[in-house]
């Protein structure tokens, strides 16, 4: 058992009354209080078309888990961003489903049930790049 | 021009050892294409019963209207303390994702069709759930690609 902790800080000034986030979680196996153990490493891709690319491959999982997925755009142009999309080919604005639009330097953490691959998609064919990693509540062996 | 930031630190000591992992991003969010920031922002707590589904945010035909493709962010937390608690939450009908208790996530979210809301349900018992929503109503007129 290992202990991963995540935590978020949000801070804005959008509204009169400043709001303020903090929250730190412990990623466990779901329905327990065990820690994820696996990890498949932590990846960075670099981009230079629109064509779609797998990041979280549902098939490599144990489907129905407490995954946790992060990925960063690790580039720093706001002009530019990667569609993120649960669907098992494509990412594109009308792909269903497309999560978000991840622009430069925007990151996002959030819980992944491995039915359909993940794919991100890139919004230009200048370079840019993407930062991501799973943590696994459960890794589905290779078949040799 | 108000400004919202959004940092993460993951890490472990012990996932990968001899090699302590060390994740940390910060951004600045901000308009979709642009470098200015939100301007709209709603936030909810909601003590959600099981088998219970909740649309979390506006509808997809709230935001933009008949045009989509916006940038918004979403935070959700399960502020729920039973270990086996949890939700699933999703866009449309497709589930994605488990949030059990005491997690927390952060997507963005472009409001892609008018189905593209981001819903959920509470599977156990009756979950605490908070959330804070922050958009524009700016649209990208096209893919920069």
């Amino acid at each position: 058992m290992a202990t991963i902790n995540a935590t978020i800080n949000i801070g804005s000034d959008i509204s009169s009354y400043p709001i303020s986030i903090s929250k730190t979680m412990t990623m466990n196996k779901a329905g327990t209080s065990t820690g994820l153990d696996e990890t498949l490493g932590l990846k960075t891709k670099k981009f230079n078309s629109t064509v779609a690319a797998e990041i979280a491959t549902a098939a490599d999982l144990t489907n129905a888990k407490a995954h946790k997925l992060y990925v960063r755009n690790a580039s720093t142009n706001k002009a530019n961003f990667f569609y993120i999309a649960y669907h098992a080919t494509d990412a594109a604005a009308d792909t269903a489903e497309v999560i978000g639009k991840l622009y430069g330097g925007d990151w996002m953490l959030m819980p992944y049930n491995a039915a359909t691959d993940i794919n991100a998609a890139s919004s230009t064919t200048s370079v840019q790049y993407l930062e991501y990693m799973v943590f696994a509540d459960g890794v589905v062996e290779a078949i040799g | 021009m108000a400004t919202t930031t959004a940092t993460v630190s993951i890490t472990s000591s012990d996932l990968t050892p001899g090699s302590p992992l060390s994740v940390s991003a910060s951004t600045t969010l901000m308009q979709a294409g642009l470098t200015t920031g939100l301007t709209q922002m709603e936030t909810g707590v909601i003590d959600l019963a099981v088998s219970t589904e909740f649309r979390i945010g506006p509808l997809a035909t709230q935001v933009s209207g008949s045009a989509h493709d916006i940038g918004s962010y979403l935070y959700l937390c399960n502020k729920s303390t039973d270990g086996t608690y949890w939700i699933d939450w999703g866009i449309h009908e497709s589930v994605i994702g488990l949030l059990y208790a005491g997690d927390w996530m952060f997507i963005p979210w472009n409001a892609s069709d008018d189905d593209a809301a981001i819903e959920i349900q509470a599977n156990t018992g009756t979950n605490s759930i908070e959330w804070a929503f922050f958009n524009s109503n700016f649209v990208l007129p096209t893919d920069a690609g």
